[in-house]
């Protein structure tokens, strides 16, 4: 069991980081965003083809991915914050969904749905615990995703950044009149999820099932992480995804309870539901 | 009057709607059910089977007459599939099925074939049903004779003990499964170390699975994958630094594509092709095929060769059919036809009476090792499947 633990917490790592931005655009530009993983994907994806097909060194070919993702982000944050500006949350995620959707498609029309030939950019282990081998990739995306959930946290309470994305994510309206640049910030903010969402699907993606809509819908269980924080708190948000990562892993370890891990996310969020409106009235939770 | 034009009428739609088959030196209707879109997808079958008959009209058609040939997208999608069946063998008068490959189309359909009475040579069976229906006699070994045969390599060949299986599991395949690891066991006496069905498809990270068969001391795994996880797999156990674990897998992952996603491969990774190696290029025995594929610019894979090799079989045996072409000729004849042998295969082809269709036997082993990018072949024989006497 404990080796199984140990095992998923690459993925855990990876659900993390997934989290750790869905619950900062959730607080910032109030949106969840369902197209996280599929820009990262598509970003990975170009990376892919620019090394293979027109020979770029990996490093390049990497980092034009990644800032392919991040201004996909961007584009996407346009759209929702030009034309929605003062619309519900479920209206503005709503538009993330046909992202999702329309990148998935792209991606076979542009890629084809075979798998593709990534190039590791880590490999191999790094070192061992318990019996287990921890990965590279492991430590990077465990790593990562505590670097990125501090540095946010520093972000949002110690600067006047942070106090000003704040500020516009409460009274959108109020904060544009005293004069914060809403467009620029929440583009800043579409646009640094996007690249971290680049980065850890170019990491995982070539030690794991790579195709399109498996790397897409890693979407789901990040999401179910991010419910433990309530899409407000980015703490719960790291330990769900670790968590999430932890189970599944030690689930597999057993014939019988292997079968359950597909649930875990679905369950976790059912739960995490049903124990968040414990305390709501009848009409109030209807 | 009334009665009159009203059987007039009627005459009318009888003729329209409700005539039988084309005119005896009309084209010869063959059609196909495939899985050109939808979740996974097979378009290379019907391609190459299309191929072949365009070459045959070329050289003047069957008996003089043309063959005209239908591939329906099922779209992956039972509906789909269903309707496609429909159209081909209810609106187009087919004659028979050549070169489906699908990954539902034989469940959804073998009822309706036998209630038809036509018959079908999927160029690739997939699903169980493609195997153990009367209607339904793939061209290729398939993927649980597939399973047999690579547990007989590792075992036999590469004396490997401590074998396990990571099985992923979809719709009812799993007692096909275990049923062909039954008969590699009765054959070798040999057990595997542990059977886990509980493997994802589209899993996201296949590390958790690894590292249980690395503790349960496997020398070797073997899996039925799709070419991602099988990719996602091996990623997990380089990423565990195991390197001398050998995989037993099956033809779903012969691809170019694959080899090139592949720079450590353990120990090998080891399949029974369930044709020829097609990246065996120099060989003689795939040249018809190569030729044609690469003057219709269909890709070179095992999804080809098996569309090929059911268009040529079928050709075969039209052409041996005296008298008319029909739906009832083209059935008895196959029905009755004498085995043909195609150096493409290891097993020669029979439609044959049975009330199942599961007697294709033989894979060319071939191996891809780490390193090298590029699948070798590993014998210089085919490897088959003893008869139980």
């Amino acid at each position: 069991m404990l080796q199984g633990a140990l095992a998923g917490l690459a993925a855990g790592g990876l659900y993390a980081v997934l989290a750790v931005c869905l619950t900062l655009m959730s607080r910032l530009v109030r949106v969840v965003n369902f197209a996280q993983a599929a820009t990262g994907m598509f970003g990975s994806y170009v990376s892919v083809w620019l090394a293979v097909h027109i020979g770029l060194p990996s490093w390049l070919a990497v980092a034009v991915g990644v800032l392919l993702g991040g201004a996909l982000s961007v584009a996407l944050g346009f759209v929702v914050s030009t034309w929605l500006a003062e619309a519900s949350t479920g209206t503005r995620s709503a538009v993330t969904v046909a992202a999702l959707l329309l990148l998935i498609s792209l991606s076979f029309i542009l890629f084809g749905n075979k798998p593709q030939p990534f190039q590791p950019l880590l490999a191999g282990p790094a070192f061992t615990a318990g019996g287990v081998v921890i990965s590279q990739v492991t430590v990077a995306t465990v790593g990562l995703a505590v670097v990125v959930a501090v540095a946010s946290w520093l972000l949002l309470t110690r600067t006047t950044v942070g106090v000003s994305l704040r500020a516009l994510s409460e009274r959108p309206t109020t904060a544009e009149l005293l004069g914060i640049p809403a467009k620029a910030l929440s583009a800043a903010v579409w646009g640094v999820t996007g690249l971290l969402g680049t980065v850890i699907i170019e990491i995982v993606a070539p030690s794991q099932s790579n195709d399109a809509t498996s790397l897409s819908m890693l979407v789901v269980p990040a999401a179910a992480a991010a419910l433990l924080g309530g899409f407000r708190r980015l703490d719960l948000a790291v330990v769900g995804g670790l968590l999430l990562g932890v189970v599944q892993g030690a689930l597999a370890q057993s014939e019988q309870l292997s079968i359950a891990r597909y649930f875990v996310p679905f369950l976790a969020i059912a739960g995490l539901l049903l124990w968040s409106q414990r305390k709501e009235v009848w009409d109030a939770a209807r | 009057m009334r009665k009159s034009l009203a059987a007039l009428a009627a005459l009318v739609l009888l003729a329209a709607g409700c005539a039988g088959p084309a005119d005896p030196n009309g084209p010869i209707v063959v059609g196909s059910v495939d899985s050109i879109s939808g979740p996974a997808t097979f378009p290379e079958s019907s391609q190459a089977a299309k191929a072949v008959f365009d070459a045959a009209n070329a050289a003047g058609g069957v008996h003089g007459r043309r063959i005209e040939y239908h591939a329906v997208d099922d779209k992956g999608d039972p509906t789909a599939a269903a309707a496609a069946a429909r159209e081909i063998v209810g609106g187009d008068h087919a004659v028979a099925l050549v070169g489906s490959s699908s990954l539902i189309e034989c469940e959804i359909n073998a009822k309706y074939y036998q209630q038809e009475d036509i018959l079908s040579i999927s160029g690739i069976g997939v699903d169980p049903f493609c195997f153990t229906s009367p209607n339904i006699a793939p061209a290729n070994v398939g993927p649980f004779h597939d399973l047999t045969l690579t547990l007989l390599y590792g075992s036999e060949v590469l004396h490997l003990n401590d074998i396990c299986a990571l099985l992923e599991i979809a719709g009812n395949t799993l007692p096909y499964y275990r049923a062909a690891i039954a008969e590699w066991s009765t054959i070798t006496g040999r057990k595997l170390k542990y059977l886990d069905a509980t493997v994802p498809y589209n899993g996201s990270d296949y590390t958790p699975y690894v590292v249980r068969a690395r503790a349960a001391g496997c020398k070797a795994i073997t899996v039925n994958p799709v070419e991602p996880d099988s990719i996602g797999q091996l990623k997990a156990a380089q990423a565990q630094g195991w390197n001398d674990v050998t995989w037993l897998l099956l033809t779903s992952v012969y691809s170019e594509q694959y080899a090139k996603a592949i720079a450590n491969a353990g120990a090998g990774v080891y399949v029974p092709a369930e044709f020829y190696p097609f990246t065996d290029a120099a060989s003689p025995r795939t040249k018809k095929w190569r030729d044609l594929m690469t003057r219709n610019h269909i890709p070179l894979t095992s999804f080809s060769q098996g569309g090929y090799l059911a268009a040529t079989y079928f050709l075969q045996v039209l052409a041996g059919i005296k008298g008319e072409i029909t739906r009832e000729s083209v059935t008895k004849a196959l029905r009755e036809m004498r085995p043909i042998s195609d150096p493409m295969a290891g097993t020669p082809y029979v439609f044959g009476p049975g009330r199942t269709h599961h007697d294709n036997t033989a894979g060319w082993p071939i191996k891809l090792l780490t390193g090298t990018n590029r699948w070798q072949v590993a014998a210089d024989d085919w490897l088959r499947i003893p008869r139980r006497t």
